[in-house]
């Protein structure tokens, strides 16, 4: 069996079409793997795990961290829930700060406001269900108090604290509040 | 003596002859050829394959965005929900997304006329935003990075804007000082150098995608440009 040239081209050309696509998936795909620094990686330059570092303010070709807002200041802290759960508590006299956490893929996990934390203080304990359920039988007094985010599994991650900075007059005060801010275990 | 007179009269004795047509030929194989055609289908494909790839990461557009007038946000980049486009821009850039507790972040390349932003131009931003908190406004280049500028400071934020009576709000963004809400601009970009706005609103109602349908963002209008 002899085929056309015509119809042999066009055999060609899909076959380039599927290859590339498939080519095409496995490159996106492969790219998260393959980063050199991911912000898990970056928070790490700034400090010892599990205390909060303060990040140097972020000015135009000085940026700690990719994608800042220039008009806050930042700290972060990073931890592993295998090591043990984890305590923030942060007393921040700015109109408004915010807290996320992140897993060691970037991704988002938990992020709440001055807002929505529903006090001035922020105190919220990170934990696997089963350090939970350790922590249940002889709970501390201000278990009923902290915000309390359980995970399936022991998660590494990092948190991001981000207070405004309403003026720079104020920015002595937010620097030691984030400095004083804790993040450690109970 | 014709040609057609020598053949012999049996009927397979023609297997080979042109006249057939060419899928009841036997096939001959040609080795080098086979060869050859498939490295080029295998090194066009990858060619494609990993330039496309490319093409769309190096762009830094997440592919699920929303969209008012010349602002794009991408409220699934950087959760367990996002497309694979985003998660790769986002962990190659190693960017630590704006949580949807905390906020959401809008950014714009483009003027409302759809022409791309130039920090050489002077803009004027004006309307309202979303209700938010607190909002910040800030300028950076093509590739995400905060630029200097004269005064030394990049961003302007909702608390110290200027507002007409009717709570909307006018800024100029140029590389020299106006008058009213001045966002500087890098002061010594040139055209190629690119520019995008930043809009940040924080702890804002409109932290989902679906929320974002009716509510109106400013316009960009292009004012003049050297």
């Amino acid at each position: 069996m002899t085929l056309s040239p015509r119809f042999s081209l066009t055999v060609g050309l899909l076959a380039t079409a599927c290859l590339a696509a498939i080519i095409h998936i496995l490159v996106v795909l492969s790219i998260p793997r393959n980063v050199q620094h991911s912000a898990f990686d970056n928070v790490a330059a700034y400090g010892p795990d599990r205390r909060f570092n303060l990040l140097p303010d972020v000015r135009p070709g000085e940026e700690a961290l990719p994608d800042l807002d220039p008009a806050m200041k930042h700290s972060t802290c990073r931890f592993q829930l295998a090591d043990g759960p984890v305590l923030f508590d942060a007393s921040i006299p700015v109109p408004f700060w915010s807290i996320g956490l992140f897993n060691s893929a970037g991704e988002a996990v938990y992020s709440l406001n001055n807002r929505t934390a529903g006090a001035e203080r922020l105190s919220m304990l990170v934990l696997t269900t089963r350090q939970l359920a350790i922590l249940r039988e002889n709970p501390p007094e201000n278990l009923e108090n902290l915000i309390v985010i359980e995970t399936e599994n022991p998660m590494s991650g990092f948190a991001l604290l981000r207070a405004y900075v309403p003026h720079p007059s104020k920015a002595d005060a937010i620097d030691r509040a984030l400095k004083a801010a804790s993040c450690t275990g109970i | 003596m014709s040609d057609a007179s020598l053949r012999p009269v049996h009927g397979e004795a023609d297997w080979y002859d042109d006249r057939l047509p060419r899928v009841l030929r036997s096939y001959r194989s040609n080795p080098l050829r086979t060869l050859a055609a498939v490295t080029l289908v295998v090194v066009l494909a990858a060619l494609i394959g990993i330039s496309s790839a490319y093409l769309i990461i190096e762009r830094e557009q997440p592919l699920d965005a929303v969209t008012i007038g010349p602002w794009h946000a991408y409220p699934k980049a950087g959760t367990a929900e996002a497309d694979p486009y985003s998660v790769a821009i986002y962990t190659r850039g190693a960017v630590i997304p704006l949580a949807s507790g905390e906020g959401l972040a809008l950014v714009a390349r483009e003027d409302s006329a759809g022409h791309k932003l130039d920090p050489t131009c002077i803009y004027r931003i004006a309307g309202q935003t979303p209700s938010a908190r607190l909002w910040t406004l800030t300028a950076v280049d093509g590739r995400g990075h905060l630029t200097r500028t004269l005064p030394g400071r990049v961003n302007l934020a909702s608390n110290t804007l200027l507002r007409r009576a009717d709570g909307t709000f006018e800024i100029t963004a140029a590389r020299q000082p106006h008058s009213g809400n001045w966002l500087p601009l890098a002061a010594d970009a040139k055209a190629g150098d690119g520019l995008r706005f930043v809009l940040r609103l924080y702890d804002a109602p409109v932290t989902t995608g679906a929320a974002l349908g009716g509510v109106s963002m400013p316009i960009i209008d292009r004012q003049g440009c050297p």
